[in-house]
């Protein structure tokens, strides 16, 4: 559907709702990919989907409706379902209005036209390339290379309208030759703009070096997160962040806001137009903005929802869809050569979940690469292990941060944490 | 659109897939409607509909898959997504030879209508906040039960599949869920206790039998106790766990292992790969004598339990662990080949109708106990360990050896008797050596089952349903705390 198209319903939701209160989303979205394992292609798929939520509210009790029917003429039909939810629905002494009129909505260019029409032959020849580099060094790949778009038109009664697009290709890559094995998580708005061929390469090499893996030590050791090793632990500080639950005693953010949270080299931002790009409003149609959470280690804001906000004197917040952490300079490699002594170096993690959410402890996996590094040197790697740790224990002992690198909607640099006993 | 209608709908696409020439095609035609209502403290917070439709076409070309799916029942748009399917599957057959090939299956005719005896899109919403009402009071009684929240969920999944091959069947589903939390704070600590286990194929039925009522004074009591008790202590130790955290356990360290995709390396990018090689089948000691798991498509309840599976399959019953031996992987009619199987199980399904589908775990549990024996005698040889009901924390390595378990409520057991409650206790141990150490299991007394809704794996991510169960059972010398200090 074109933009006019989704606005046309939207409009129409607007004008016919027989309530006061009424918010219209209307999203169109496809998501074509190749899927790879065993070095076969396992999935071809293309799908497509177009979904309408309509939020309605009488003043004190409100409903949500979600239907798969799009058009103008399933309207009435669609808004008298949801009119059956309402009538029924108790009131809510929580009740919010809509957003208020005026919200100015972020331009975010998130599209490429070639990404939105791509043939499904590039990627299936991008899934071929990985296989056969695979095949040709004795490994195996498995993965996932696509591209997706995503259209969406909001509306309030309040007199609230916005429409945005974005565009999404994306490959995740993981070779192995047995336990020796390296991942990639790539991404990007444009096609164009995904390294393929040169993560397949590099991808390979590592698998090559991860070789004759032995049994970690105990003892302490420096930890080099590489980008998505670090990236892995930034959701569960961003869950625990919510100020209600804070403000209820919940997360180990309660009472916290203003105070030392992490060490001072520590910065964590949301940005909606940057190198990450977030949604311009969430389900609401509330406007969103760039975000500093976490300002060199102190907890500045905290995301909350509007109600909690009129209730505690804060200005409604909301993660836009990204999450930054600020870096310095250097890559891997650079952290790598300039860490002294005794040091592990991890590609990413795997299975983390929360121990304890009051305590904010975390237990995970190692996976597709750990190595040991003495004196800036990997001497060899090492064979998974399981961990159990605090992360803003670990971001308070930050040694070093090297230049942010993307993935996915995160972005995040390189970094070291001081001795830590394994 | 009622069943007639999209049995219909399914027959005709397979037809236009003939017509298009594919070595195989199946459409997946489903309607799903759900509500939720979820009380957060004394409030509803959420009343939320969705209907959801839409259609999945898959096809063979060459031995290259090709699906493309699409929201809503337009015929245009339906004609569309046909060609699409067939448009992806030659691309892939002009890039790479295929290599897809499907066991032999009779090909199905046949309607499933799962056990449903109050539909529970016909009780009055009033009955139904009253009861979530009702709930969010009772653990609120008590001030240090800081949060709350109360749910129930329904759906009403409606699914016609038909093929090129003559499959023509479809189902008529309803689950249904309760869930129940209470979250005590007290001293800077937080302790929750929740209702465990989860949806069932059925209908108002199971939220009565499931007693919201006296779940909720059960949360709000145990998590009090809970957040006041001392933290669990550390070392070896014996642990005797109830079905509820079993459910788990079992899903996490056999059900994924047994997998036939993981053992091919199709999940090796996501969900992993599994410790277990093709040739361990029938062979490989993976328990204890005691310890044997059916894998049950056909149990009323189970929320696996579909009538036919995405490949047109219908609901089996078989042994993955038999007298503590590996059997066979669950598997789908592409898996099945490859792992020396001539037939599938039927353990092939897709999250909804934009999915592709993929082998996920069946229904399975752990066979209760022949010998009349309780918890409380398992508990009575006992001389240190811990009690353990429902689930918490849970983590376990990518080849699904190495794992962490918490739980959802604690008690230390000492000279064969539980003694005091406790919280933050963890467990550590590998799958073999866990199922290993079992050397006792009670009778189908106190059998208990979870529904689980939101198993995840795939790439793009897929939820899938199963049920598990056990019986209350014993496990010796497993290492116990050492969590983040």
């Amino acid at each position: 559907m074109t933009k006019d198209e989704l606005l046309e319903v939207i409009e129409a939701v607007l004008e016919k709702a027989e309530v006061p209160d009424v918010v219209a989303a209307l999203t169109e979205s496809r998501d074509a990919a190749v899927r790879f394992g065993q070095n076969r292609i396992t999935q071809n798929m293309d799908t497509f989907e177009r979904k309408l939520r309509i939020t309605l509210g009488d003043g004190s009790r409100k409903t949500v409706y979600s239907t798969h029917r799009i058009d103008v003429d399933a309207v009435p039909d669609i808004l008298e379902k949801a009119m059956d939810m309402l009538k029924t629905a108790s009131p809510d002494p929580e009740y919010m209005p809509p957003v208020p009129a005026g919200q100015i909505y972020p331009v975010v260019d998130a599209w490429d036209s070639r990404t939105a029409d791509a043939d499904p032959s590039e990627r299936i020849e991008a899934a071929a390339r990985a296989i056969g580099t695979a095949k040709k060094n004795g490994m195996e790949a498995a993965g996932l290379v696509g591209v997706s778009y995503e259209n969406t038109a909001i509306g309030t009664s309040t007199g609230n309208l916005a429409y945005h697009r974005s565009t999404d290709a994306y490959m995740r890559l993981t070779l192995d030759r047995g336990k020796p094995s390296s991942f990639r998580d790539l991404s990007a708005e444009a096609w164009d703009d995904l390294p393929v061929d040169s993560a397949i390469r590099e991808v390979a090499a590592e698998v090559e070096a991860d070789e004759n893996q032995k049994e970690l030590e105990p003892g302490e050791y420096r930890l080099i997160f590489e980008p998505e090793a670090a990236g892995n632990l930034l959701p569960f500080i961003a869950w625990s962040m919510n100020a209600r639950p804070a403000d209820e005693g919940l997360t180990i953010f309660s009472g916290r806001q203003g105070e030392m949270v992490t060490g001072g080299n520590f910065t964590m931002t949301s940005e909606v137009n940057g190198v990450l790009k977030g949604t311009p409003f969430n389900s609401e149609g509330l406007a969103s903005g760039d975000a500093l959470w976490i300002d060199k280690g102190r907890l500045v804001n905290q995301p909350c929802t509007r109600y909690w906000a009129q209730k505690t004197g804060r200005e409604p917040l909301f993660i836009p869809g990204t999450l930054a952490i600020e870096g310095d300079s250097g890559s891997v490699e650079d952290l790598v050569s300039s860490t002294p002594g005794r040091a592990l170096l991890f590609r990413r993690f795997w299975y983390i979940r929360f121990v304890d959410q009051k305590e904010l402890s975390l237990t995970g996996m190692t996976r597709d690469g750990v190595f040991l590094v003495e004196d800036g040197k990997i001497i060899h790697p090492v064979k998974d292990f399981r961990w159990n740790w605090k992360p803003l224990d670990l971001f308070s002992r930050i040694e070093k941060l090297g230049a942010p690198q993307r993935k996915g909607q995160i972005s995040v640099p390189p970094m070291v944490i001081g001795p830590t006993a394994l | 659109m009622m069943i007639d209608e999209m049995r219909d709908q399914a027959e005709r696409i397979a037809g236009q897939l003939r017509d298009r020439g594919v070595d195989y095609g199946d459409a997946r035609v489903e309607s799903t409607d759900l509500e939720s209502l979820t009380y957060r403290k004394q409030r509803l917070a959420e009343s939320d509909f969705q209907a959801s439709l839409g259609v999945g076409v898959r096809v063979l070309v060459n031995g290259c898959w090709g699906f493309a799916s699409c929201s809503g029942f337009d015929s245009d748009l339906v004609e569309k997504t046909v060609d699409r399917a067939v448009l992806v599957a030659r691309a892939g057959a002009g890039v790479m030879e295929g290599s897809v090939k499907l066991s032999d299956e009779a090909p199905a005719i046949g309607h499933y209508d799962g056990p449903c005896v109050r539909n529970p899109f016909e009780i009055p919403r009033s009955e139904k906040l009253d009861l979530l009402a009702r709930a969010a009071d009772i653990m609120h009684a008590s001030p240090l039960i800081n949060m709350s929240w109360s749910n129930l969920r329904f759906e009403r999944k409606r699914r016609a599949f038909g093929s090129t091959e003559g499959t023509l069947v479809s189902s008529d589903l309803v689950f249904s869920m309760p869930t129940i939390m209470a979250y005590a704070v007290h001293n800077d600590d937080m302790q929750n206790r929740g209702f465990q286990e989860g949806a069932r194929i059925a209908g108002w039925e199971w939220i009565e039998q499931a007693d919201m009522i006296f779940w909720a004074e059960k949360c709000r009591e145990e998590a009090i106790m809970k957040v006041k008790a001392p933290e669990g202590p550390s070392g070896v130790m014996d642990l005797v766990l109830d079905g509820t955290h079993l459910s788990l356990t079992m899903h996490e360290s056999v059900g994924h292992p047994t997998e036939s995709d993981r053992v091919l390396g199709w999940e090796a990018s996501m969900a992993g790969r599994t410790f277990l090689n093709i040739d361990d089948q029938e062979k490989l000691k993976y328990g204890s004598e005691i310890v044997n798991f059916i894998a049950d498509n056909t149990i009323p309840y189970g929320v696996a339990s579909w009538g036919w599976d995405d490949d047109g399959v219908p609901g089996q019953k078989w042994y993955t662990i038999k007298d503590g031996i590996f059997q066979q992987f669950g598997s789908a009619r592409e898996t099945a080949l490859l792992v020396n199987r001539k037939h599938s199980t039927g353990c092939c399904r897709a999250m909804n109708f934009a999915s592709f589908p993929i082998n996920r775990q069946p229904n399975f549990y752990l066979e209760p106990g022949k010998e009349p024996i309780t918890p409380d005698d398992l508990i009575s040889d006992v001389n240190k360990g811990i009690y353990i009901e429902g689930r918490g924390s849970f983590s376990i390595d990518q080849r699904r050896v190495n794992f962490q378990f918490g739980g959802d409520m604690f008690w230390e057991i000492k000279n064969g008797k539980k003694v005091q409650p406790l919280k933050k206790v963890i467990y550590r141990s590998k799958t073999r050596d866990f199922w290993g150490s079992c050397d006792g299991i009670a009778d189908e007394r106190s059998f208990k089952t979870m529904g689980l809704l939101t198993c995840g794996k795939g790439e793009p991510m897929q939820s899938a349903r199963m049920t598990h169960g056990a019986s209350t059972s014993r496990f010796r010398n497993i290492e116990v705390g050492g969590g983040a200090e």
